[in-house]
């Protein structure tokens, strides 16, 4: 009878420290990753982004424009305003438009303009994106040049790649440590309703690969 | 029937004494040492300087409402977007964070506690962007703070401070790159700090405040 106290005594007190070791407590779920192997090495994938269900926020600066339309405003304090600056949050799909993660844009513009991406995929890791930044405004003069005239609804095709020459993969965590690569960012737009809110796609195709070392 | 109770009763015994262990586990309490003084520290104020917040759907510790943005995928459930203002030492708006966090699958109740991986991206005006990748323990705060105080509704000891920071750098701190501006190219390491001023679970109200502490070396400008 005490050894059998005592069997299930132990039994209890390791198994309840064992499972707080080994059970998956917080599993992300996750996908299967769309990726393909490029012809001179390295690992091509693509993120999409939908508009406008997949903002989820942008700032309301004077730098947003139509971009700071269709989602949850963030209200900066006075002095960010006038700034080149402007703060998008997005949800990330994989090729296969299924939501993998959430995303983080900043662009600055001015003399050194720069656009910087953070990804996180939560099953995976985050990395970092980093290009020279698009023009103040770019979206804007697009459509402008495709017909669009602001406070009327448009209807067409725009295809705007967001800088000329690839970006680069800055850095990364998780499954993202330690790689680096190029991408780019094309935004496709559809359509613009009267109040402003864009419908379309933004593709992000980056290609990276692990330095050899 | 006499062996089956005496084994209930061992086993019960046993898992009790394997919780007591859990709970007052030192392994799980782990965080980084605070930084040196030479730090560059940004803070912010909750919820005044959140300029957004989106909470994944199983990712709700303060029982918030959904919302029509809340992160609902399945792969983003345990997920959270979370905007804000960081000032300075005197106060005012220096810059801009997009921080997005989800539970880490390296969360291990028996040696590391609930860990939260946190990804900052900061952007400073005239100065650049910064990458700050950092795991938090959220161990000590839920056990010490969220559950006892706001779900057993017991008299809470505020405030509580927490440097939830364990890595993944080295001495348990955040890693920080330099992406952007005149920061691109500076590294260093991250420590958090925050201070739950405010915690009353019968007014629904969480009153917060929060130290981002910066220790970069490599082309940083304007430092205060």
């Amino acid at each position: 009878m005490k050894l059998l106290f005592l069997l299930a005594l132990l039994a209890g007190f390791a198994g309840t420290l064992a499972g707080a070791h080994y059970a998956p407590w917080l599993p992300q779920a996750r996908l299967a990753s769309h990726t393909s192997v490029v012809a001179n090495g390295g690992r091509a994938e693509q993120f999409l982004i939908r508009l406008p269900a997949d903002r989820i926020a942008a700032t309301d600066g004077e730098a947003g424009g139509l971009r700071a339309k269709g989602a949850a405003a963030m209200l900066l304090p006075a002095q960010f305003l006038p700034e080149p600056l402007l703060v998008e949050h997005f949800k990330v799909r994989d090729s296969s438009g299924s939501v993998i993660g959430v995303a983080a844009r900043h662009w600055t513009g001015g003399s050194s303009a720069a656009t910087t991406w953070s990804v996180m995929i939560p099953s995976r890791g985050a990395f970092v994106l980093n290009a020279p930044g698009e023009a103040r405004g770019a979206l804007e003069a697009a459509l402008r040049a495709g017909g669009y005239s602001a406070g009327k609804s448009w209807e067409g095709e725009i295809v705007l790649p967001m800088h000329k020459d690839a970006g680069v993969l800055t850095t990364g965590g998780g499954e993202f440590e330690g790689l680096s690569g190029s991408y780019t960012e094309t935004w496709t737009i559809a359509s613009i309703d009267e109040d402003g809110r864009v419908a379309g796609t933004i593709e992000i195709d980056t290609v990276t690969s692990r330095p050899q070392e | 029937m006499k062996y089956l109770l005496v084994a209930i009763v061992g086993l019960v015994l046993g898992v009790s004494a394997a919780g007591a262990v859990l709970y007052f586990n030192p392994l799980a309490e782990k965080a980084a040492q605070p930084p040196s003084a030479t730090a560059r520290v940004l803070h912010y104020s909750l919820p005044d300087q959140v300029l957004e917040f989106s909470l994944g759907e199983d990712a709700r510790l303060f029982g918030q409402e959904p919302g029509d943005d809340s992160l609902w995928e399945e792969t983003i459930a345990r997920s959270a977007v979370l905007g804000l203002v960081l000032e300075d030492a005197s106060n005012q708006p220096v810059a801009l964070a997009s921080r997005l966090m989800s539970t880490s699958d390296d969360t291990d109740l028996l040696l590391h506690g609930v860990l939260v991986s946190d990804y900052w991206l900061v952007t400073i005006p005239n100065e650049g962007t910064l990458f700050v990748q950092s795991t938090s323990n959220a161990w000590p705060f839920l056990k010490e703070t969220l559950v006892p105080a706001w779900y057993l509704e017991r008299p809470w000891n505020g405030p509580a401070e927490y440097w939830p920071t364990v890595g993944p750098g080295s001495d348990e701190r955040g890693e920080v790159v330099g992406v952007a501006g005149a920061l691109r190219g500076s590294e260093g390491d991250a420590v958090e700090r925050y201070e739950i001023t405010t915690l009353d679970p019968a007014r629904n109200v969480v009153l917060a405040s929060g130290e981002l502490h910066l220790n970069l070396s490599g082309p940083q400008v304007a430092a205060q």
